[in-house]
Order: C-alpha cells, then sequence, then structure tokens
C-alpha cells in the first residue's frame, strides 16, 4: 500500500505503508541514532512529532517489552529508508511493524531520507502529515497547513495521578514533563525510593513529600508551555537538591531568568559531544531537543556554563552558583545511547547525601 | 597488594563536584585563594585552581605549603612527631582572602592544625575552609573538612594512598594493609 509524505512547504514524498493505518500531523524531525529505534519512539519528548531515522535500516531486531520508554508513545509517526524484512533478537517479542500497528502510529518507508534531512536542515523543521492517498491532495493540504500543533503536550504525556517507584534509600520526587522509563531505572539503579509527580505539581506539595531531592524530568515541547513548573522550580531550588534533565533542564534555567529559543531542527540523536567545561572531558551523549537555553540570557544569571555542544555550541548543561541545583540538556540515562554521562545520576545521589548529613550535623 | 578503592575517573569527578561546593558555599570565587599542602594536596589544588577557572573565567591563586610529617611514607599511629612546615611560597597576600586548604588525605588532623598556623603566620585571612579529598576518619584534634571528595572509613591497620598523575603516573585512591611486626 502507498503512502505519504506532504511537508508544509509543499513537498510531496511517495512511499510504502507500515504500521497502523491512521492518517497524522505532527513537526517532522530526524534523528541521526544508527541504533534504539523502540527507544526513539517510546519517548514521550517526541510526542506530536513525525520521527525520521536517518540510519537507512530499522527494525533489524524486533521490539521488546523491557526496552520501552513509555507505555503509551505520542510518537505521531515513523518515517525511514527501511524496515527489516526478518527481525532477529533473543528479546525481541514483537515486529517493529506490529508493534506500531498496535500503538497506533503510522509508519512510513522507501523514501529518500537523506534528501528529507537535508531540508529539514537548510528550512528547519517543518509541520508535515502521513495520509494515505494523493486523492484529496488539496484538501489534505490545506488541513495541514491549517494545523495548530497542540501546545500544552505536557499535561498529555504526564502521568495524571502520583505513582510510587519504591526503593528503600533516597527520597526522590519525580515530576514528570514525559519520563522516559530509564530515569526511572536510573533512580531504581541507586535504590531510591522515588515517588513521580504529575507535570502540575506545585512547590507546596512536593515539599509535604519531605523529598531528599527533585528531579525534574525530560518532556516534549515548548518550556514556556508549562510556566506553573517554572515557579515551581523557584521555589524547590532553594530548599533541596534539584537535578533536570532536557525540558527540567529548561524549565530550570528559565526559572533562573535565562531564556530559550527554538532551535532550527534541533539535536537528536545518540552521538552527540558535549564538553564538561570544568574538566574538558567529552562525553557522547543521547539527546532529543528541539528547544535550547541562549547563551547570552546566561550572562546575568546565577547560573554557570557546566557542559557545552561541540558541534554548533549549544549550552547543554548549567549549575546554579549558590544552591545545590544542576541540569543537563542531554539524556544521562542513555536509553539508547552511550552511557558516558550515566555519573551525573551519582552527582544528584551525592547532593543529596551531603544535604542529608549537614542537616543531621 | 594496594587495592584499588576509587579509580581516576571518580577522582576527577569527586574533585569536580567539589569545585561546584566551593563555587557554592562562596557564592562565586570572589577573593578566593587556594593552599595545596606538600606534594600530592598542590597537584590537586592546581587542578581545582583550572577547574575554577574553565569555569569561572578567572584565575584563582595557589598557594604551596611544604609540611614534612617525622617520615613522609608514615601515615599512622605510630608517629609520634608532629608534623613540621618545612617551607610556605604564596607569592600573593592572603590577608582577606577566602583561604581554602587542600590536602589529599585527611587523618589525625595534625597536619591541617600546622597548615593553619603557617597560614595564620603570613596574614589575616578572612576565612579558611578545609578540601580534602579523602577523609579515612580517626581525627586526633577538632578538625573537619569543608570539602570531603570520598569518606572512606578505614582502621588504624590500613593505609589509604592518593596517586596523581602528575607524580605518579596515574588517578587514584588505594587502600594498604600495613605491616604490621
Amino acid at each position: 500500500m502507498k503512502r505519504y509524505l506532504i511537508l508544509e512547504d509543499g513537498s510531496v514524498y511517495e512511499g510504502e505503508a507500515f504500521g497502523a493505518q491512521e492518517v497524522t500531523t505532527g513537526e517532522v524531525v530526524f534523528t541521526t541514532g544508527m541504533t534504539g529505534y523502540q527507544e526513539a519512539i517510546t519517548d514521550q519528548s517526541y510526542a506530536n512529532q513525525i520521527l525520521t531515522f536517518t540510519n537507512p535500516l530499522i527494525g533489524n531486531y524486533g521490539v521488546n517489552l523491557d526496552d520501552c520508554e513509555s507505555l503509551q508513545p505520542h510518537c505521531k509517526g515513523v518515517i525511514c529508508r527501511e524496515v527489516a524484512r526478518v527481525s532477529s533478537n533473543w528479546r525481541q517479542q514483537e515486529t517493529l511493524p506490529k508493534f506500531l500497528e498496535q500503538m497506533g502510529i503510522p509508519g512510513l518507508k522507501g523514501i529518500d531520507t537523506r534528501a528529507l534531512t537535508k531540508k529539514l536542515r537548510v528550512h528547519g523543521t517543518m509541520k508535515g502529515s502521513l495520509i494515505n492517498s494523493m486523492d484529496d491532495y488539496e484538501h489534505a493540504f490545506d488541513q495541514l497547513k491549517a494545523t495548530v500543533i497542540n501546545k500544552d503536550i505536557v499535561s498529555q504525556v504526564s502521568t495524571s495521578k502520583p505513582y510510587p517507584n519504591p526503593g528503600s534509600k533516597r527520597n526522590v520526587v519525580l515530576v514528570d514533563f514525559g519520563v522516559k522509563h530509564s530515569i526511572l531505572r536510573e533512580l531504581a539503579e541507586r535504590n531510591c525510593n522515588t515517588i513521580v509527580l504529575p507535570s502540575s505539581a506545585t512547590a507546596e506539595e512536593i515539599l509535604q513529600l519531605h523529598p531528599d531531592g527533585v528531579l525534574l524530568s525530560n518532556g516534549p515541547g515548548d518550556p514556556k508551555d508549562v510556566p506553573h513548573a517554572i515557579e515551581m522550580c523557584r521555589q524547590i531550588q532553594e530548599k533541596l537538591p534539584l537535578f533536570g534533565i532536557c525540558l527540567g533542564h529548561q524549565i530550570f534555567c528559565l526559572a533562573n531568568g535565562a531564556d530559550t529559543y527554538h532551535m532550527k531542527f534541533g539535536h537528536r540523536g545518540f552521538n552527540h559531544p558535549v564538553r564538561e567545561i570544568a574538566t574538558g572531558r567529552i562525553a557522547f551523549t543521547s539527546q532529543n531537543h528541539g528547544y535550547a537555553v541562549e547563551p547570552d540570557s546566561l550572562k546575568d544569571t546565577d547560573l554557570i556554563v557546566t557542559h557545552q555542544e561541540i558541534n554548533d555550541g549549544t549550552i547543554e548543561g548549567v549549575r546554579h552558583k549558590y544552591y545545590p541545583a544542576f541540569s543537563v540538556q542531554f539524556h544521562p540515562d542513555a536509553a539508547p545511547g552511550p552511557h558516558d554521562a550515566v555519573d551525573l545520576f551519582d552527582d544528584f545521589m551525592d547532593a543529596m547525601d551531603k544535604r542529608k548529613e549537614e542537616q543531621n550535623a | 597488594m594496594a587495592k584499588e578503592i576509587i579509580d581516576a575517573m571518580a577522582m576527577k569527578r569527586a574533585l569536580t563536584r567539589m569545585t561546584y561546593e566551593i563555587i557554592e558555599k562562596n557564592k562565586g570565587i570572589e577573593d578566593i585563594a587556594l593552599v595545596g599542602i606538600k606534594t600530592r594536596g598542590i597537584y590537586l589544588a592546581e587542578r581545582i585552581a583550572q577547574r575554577l577557572e574553565q569555569l569561572e573565567d578567572k584565575k584563582v591563586p595557589v598557594g604551596v605549603l611544604d609540611i614534612s610529617l617525622y617520615r613522609d611514607d608514615r601515615h599512622d599511629l605510630t608517629t609520634k612527631k608532629d608534623p613540621v612546615v618545612k617551607e610556605s611560597q604564596f607569592g600573593f597576600d592572603i590577608t582577606d582572602k577566602h583561604v581554602i586548604l587542600v590536602d589529599d588525605v585527611l587523618f589525625t588532623g595534625r597536619t591541617v592544625r600546622a597548615a593553619l598556623d603557617a597560614i595564620m603566620d603570613q596574614g589575616r585571612p578572612k576565612s579558611i575552609n578545609l578540601a580534602v579529598l579523602v577523609d579515612r576518619g580517626h581525627r586526633e584534634l577538632p578538625i573537619r573538612a569543608d570539602f570531603v571528595g570520598k569518606n572512606v572509613p578505614t582502621s588504624l591497620k590500613e593505609q589509604i594512598s592518593v596517586k596523581v598523575e602528575e607524580l605518579d603516573g596515574q588517578d587514584g585512591i588505594f587502600l594498604k594493609a600495613l605491616k604490621t611486626e
């Protein structure tokens, strides 16, 4: 069956359909990771986005439940050059097309993903639609132009009720803006007793739980669309160790007076080199962000830059001068991706332990 | 055989974390001066200074204190003599500075006490803080570190040694059982 990708600039890509039958619209973005398609598709940060894989072949090792980053992915579509006809892995429980079908995500294969990526790099991310027939092309195109991408996606992907992820050592409150399960896994590995709160959590609600530290999770969209979280962060950072990841990082920066901007085509992939400024050490990181912190806006704030992308100089990590609060734009949980930066979770543990020690002293 | 308890990576990370804590505590790096104690403390102080400079784009002066124990390699409680200050080169005025004393291992606290005296002889700093990479316990004086890289509870029959790349060709913290004769 044929399927088409139409973009808001009028271009049409014709390919083969796989996955679900839905017609969808979203922001077309590309990811440069060579593996980890399952983690990317199930990552909530891709909510309302149509995901293009630059790697020419995906699906070759199937899908398994252990590597899912969320229970209900909100990604709007998957585009690739080729889907493996035969997938094989001892952990495989499902093939990729079957999985997409179950999750209601349409796929498009057999298009020139290199040309598409080049276009996105030149023009920036664009709105696009996956449609099943070209008969009503004019109509579909009008609809695409008229579509306003939903701004309030964080509340869409965040949990509606608090839930625990039990452990026995440190008490962590995680504010869910679209959390990847791998962040919870990293906390569980360090024996944290985690309580996950919805994105609407206020500072009072968090403090009532008497946590040792607060983690602001990753999430989709524009950090300025969650103003209540910015206020919450401002109050929390004075009282508790704070760690922000991805969207949580942008919220932390906004809370301290910095500004964010929409990047032309964002960083999505698992091979982004980041320099830790204090030591000069380079870490290869897993990233997924379409917004970033404006470097100039950091000048008059109490934040210091701790990490920077090498290719384009994007701010990738900051730290508060006066509080044990820090954040990174990339994903130290590395799912999928290089585990170079996973020790940031240990830094968060150290910050919590230190505060505990000081309180008990 | 010495056992590596903290590897090069974790040691670098601990130093970076201490650097951040120094910025946090001092609300920036205005008027900070680092003073490293004898061989390894100096290298650690220099590394912290380097990190501070990278982060804040400001040079932090590093002073050197040479304090020798009765025997440098005998970090055990059989040593009956107190550490003596051999030489101190600061090259800057420490008056009204926030001095951060840096050493590799905090043990009885006697070296730190000697260092405090030596610093006080040079001028009147606004404050003195202590940063150590390893706190191994067994204090004999009321001295406590403000910035600790790693707390390592030890027995008196053990010896902790910190290795630095500049001197020993590798980074790491090692634990060794002392020979008991």
